[in-house]
């Protein structure tokens, strides 16, 4: 690996990659700074600012990248040839208008509907690598089951591999700018992420100055057959307080902790949120949650304020984050959002 | 029965409690039963005083209304909502499921001579996790059709299973023990291969799958013990009265049938009920190990072999075991649940083992 590094800074330096103080003027090699500007280490919290970000993907060839896995990849400068290993990734790329440049996604990757025209490589957690190496492809945008044994396959096998894993909502917008930042996307990824944060901030306004009264209490499920619901170390859980209420589940701790029928009764939850899923029978969760009799007497239930949500709306870390706590905020608080269609 | 009647079977050196004491055992195991179903009762992850859940229990009694006036901060309905709706069905559930295992363990082990049968020895466990399978693969909302597609696709799928294993083993009018058994372990590897190739190539079914496979008895209702209670209890009977049967089936088969016993007839009608009551059990909680096979040899150490007494014994046994498990399931990560078949081994191994270096040399 040294001998690959030093490989990297000698093109490194034989491009004359460093940070130019005025903008838009041709590069010219600054000896002094070389050593010490030369390589830009980036991860995706240190997204940093709009001049830098510019002057950076006009000239660098190279990005050495810490990802959300604390690896170290040396990503190729404006990757042509990309391979999603999850849907949440396969999203952000054709948002940020790269799907020319896809060539792989796996069986989940639905949306957009463009992306099911995509050749699979994957399936849940597994990957095809014979259809990788086919593809030959210089950058593979990976997630945090794959880091048992998918990555180190692909490391083995040369390819470059991010793995995006963020856990709060900022991490979220931080991951979209990194990708926009290494694919010379940037300037799509500023709108979408300028657009997210905008209306997180507006659903943060509007609830800012609620009561802890006012903050109902909400039950996330996830599944029904245990109650799965969401830990206080979730992104879903990040949006229910963010929306305006307080997740019950979190005395479970972290994780997805499941909860027995007597706590859901005793705990009391005034909106009950049930993940659905878009194909026939996926609403089953919420079914049964409607259907179980014992918990008839739970606020909720009374008040008739147990809604599905479209599971990948909350789940998955993509712009469609931001749709999933509107619509939840709508759910917990329609008396200031409106209320849901 | 007379006391001076020898049980039948082997007298091996140890002695063995005499009749007296094993009827009292009977009776005694009966009590602690009724005793364990209260305590359970009183447990769960909400706390409630044990005095109240009394108080709401007795208060089922038509005729009888003790309620208590109030609970801590919780409405009253709450309280006997989660007593009465919540914990006592799964707590009679898990009675039932333990007592038909434990005895259908132990008829299996008297039909088959062999201390290693299970309930699930004949490929129960694989048609009922295919069955549950293809539940989950119908995109039918469950809700709508009773106590559920699966539990009923399971059930079906079990008695389907070991019907297949007994027309495969017949050979004219017998069932050969050991073509059973070679069979149903054929049949069920097969099975269960065809539930786990479903299974993969579906991924959205592979998390309730999991779940359904480590048995739990979460979410139990009182729709699900109407079911189980008849099929279990009327299964349970038709054993028990055969139980003297068993006790001369010890001896080799012709010597039965010398003695005057219809030995097919009697293996069809004990196969045919154990399995009815495995089936019924596991279609609704999963795949429990553990409680088949082991409950009834701990009996046989502490009682002795004896049919008439290891069959009444297995059941009251299985079922006080499995409702302590699903105690110990239920709060021990609380308010998370362990799945029920990690406690049944945990405990029982150990507690099999301690009985197994005290009566060493009578195993069976």
């Amino acid at each position: 690996m040294k001998k690959v590094g030093l490989l990297l800074l000698s093109l490194l330096l034989s491009v004359s990659v460093l940070i130019i103080p005025a903008a838009g003027c041709m590069v010219e090699p600054e000896t002094e700074t070389l050593t010490k500007t030369d390589i830009r280490t980036i991860t995706s919290t240190e997204i940093i600012t709009e001049t830098i970000t510019e002057t950076i993907t006009e000239t660098v060839s190279q990005f050495l990248v810490i990802d959300d896995l604390g690896r170290e990849v040396a990503v190729p400068a404006e990757a042509m040839r990309i391979v999603s290993l999850a849907p949440s990734n396969t999203e952000i790329l054709f948002a940020l208008g790269l799907e020319d440049r896809v060539y792989g996604v796996t069986e989940w990757c639905d949306y957009p509907p463009e992306a099911m025209s995509k050749e699979k490589v994957g399936g849940y957690a597994d990957v095809d690598l014979e259809k990788i190496i086919a593809i030959n492809p210089d950058l593979i945008l990976a997630e945090d089951l794959h880091k048992a044994e998918v990555i180190p396959a692909l490391e083995d096998l040369g390819y470059p591999v991010l793995a995006l894993v963020p856990h709060n909502m900022q991490e979220v917008i931080d991951s979209i700018t990194m990708v926009g930042m290494l694919t010379g996307t940037s300037d799509t990824a500023e709108q979408i992420t300028d657009d997210m944060s905008q209306r997180v901030q507006a659903v943060t306004d509007a609830t800012a100055g609620l009561s802890q009264e006012d903050r109902l209490r909400v039950l996330y499920v996830v599944w029904h057959d245990p109650v799965m619901s969401v830990g206080s170390d979730t992104r879903i859980h990040e949006l229910i307080e963010i929306a305006g209420g307080t997740n019950i589940a979190e005395i479970g701790g972290e994780g997805y902790p499941t909860l027995s029928l007597e706590e859901i009764i005793s705990l009391n939850p005034q909106v009950i949120i049930v993940n659905t899923e878009d194909y026939e029978g996926g609403d089953a969760s919420l079914q049964a949650i409607l259907n179980e009799e014992r918990l008839s007497n739970v606020d909720a239930m009374v008040n008739g304020q147990v809604y599905g949500i479209n599971a990948d709306l909350t789940n998955r870390p993509t712009p469609r984050i931001v749709d999933g706590l509107e619509l939840m905020a709508q759910m917990i608080h329609p008396e200031l959002f409106g209320a849901v269609q | 029965m007379q006391q001076t009647e020898p049980p039948a079977g082997g007298q091996p050196d140890i002695a063995y409690p005499r009749w007296r004491s094993r009827i009292l055992s009977i009776f005694g195991l009966l009590a602690l039963l009724v005793v364990v179903i209260t305590f359970a009762t009183s447990i769960g992850s909400v706390d409630l005083p044990f005095s109240a859940t009394l108080q709401v229990l007795v208060s089922q009694i038509p005729g009888i209304d003790v309620m208590p006036e109030a609970v801590g901060d919780m409405r009253i309905d709450d309280v006997e909502t989660i007593v009465v709706d919540i914990r006592l069905p799964r707590v009679l559930l898990a009675g039932l499921v333990g007592a038909a295992l434990a005895l259908a363990g132990a008829t299996y082990q008297g039909l088959f001579r062999n201390p290693l049968a299970d309930p699930y020895l004949i490929g129960v466990s694989q048609g009922a996790a295919l069955g549950a399978v293809i539940g989950f693969l119908i995109p039918v909302g469950s809700a709508a059709i009773g106590v559920g597609l699966v539990p009923m696709l399971a059930f079906v799928g079990a008695l389907f299973s070991v019907t297949i294993v007994y027309l495969l083993a017949r050979v004219g009018r017998a069932v050969p023990v050991t073509t059973l058994i070679l069979a149903g372990v054929a049949l069920g590897a097969l099975l269960g291969a065809i539930g786990a190739y479903l299974t993969v190539t579906n991924e959205e079914i592979v998390y309730g799958i999991i779940y359904w496979l480590s048995g739990s008895f979460s979410l139990s209702k009182w729709d699900e013990v109407w079911v189980v209670l008849p099929i279990v209890g009327v299964g349970s009977v038709i054993i028990l009265l055969f139980s003297r049967l068993l006790n001369i089936m010890q001896l080799d088969e012709e010597q039965a049938q010398q003695l005057g016993i219809n030995v097919e007839r009697l293996k069809l009608i004990l196969l045919a009920t154990a399995t009815l009551i495995t089936a019924a059990a596991v279609s609704f909680v999963g795949i429990i190990g553990f409680v088949g096979i082991i409950t009834p040899h701990a009996v046989r150490l502490i009682w002795g072999a004896d049919y008439r007494f290891l069959l009444p014994l297995s059941l009251l046994s299985g079922a006080i075991f499995l409702i302590l498990a699903d105690i110990v399931a239920r709060t021990v990560a609380s308010p998370s649940e362990i799945p029920i078949g990690i406690i049944t081994a945990l405990c029982g191994a150990p507690f099999f083992l301690y009985l197994l270096r005290r009566r060493a040399k009578t195993l069976f």
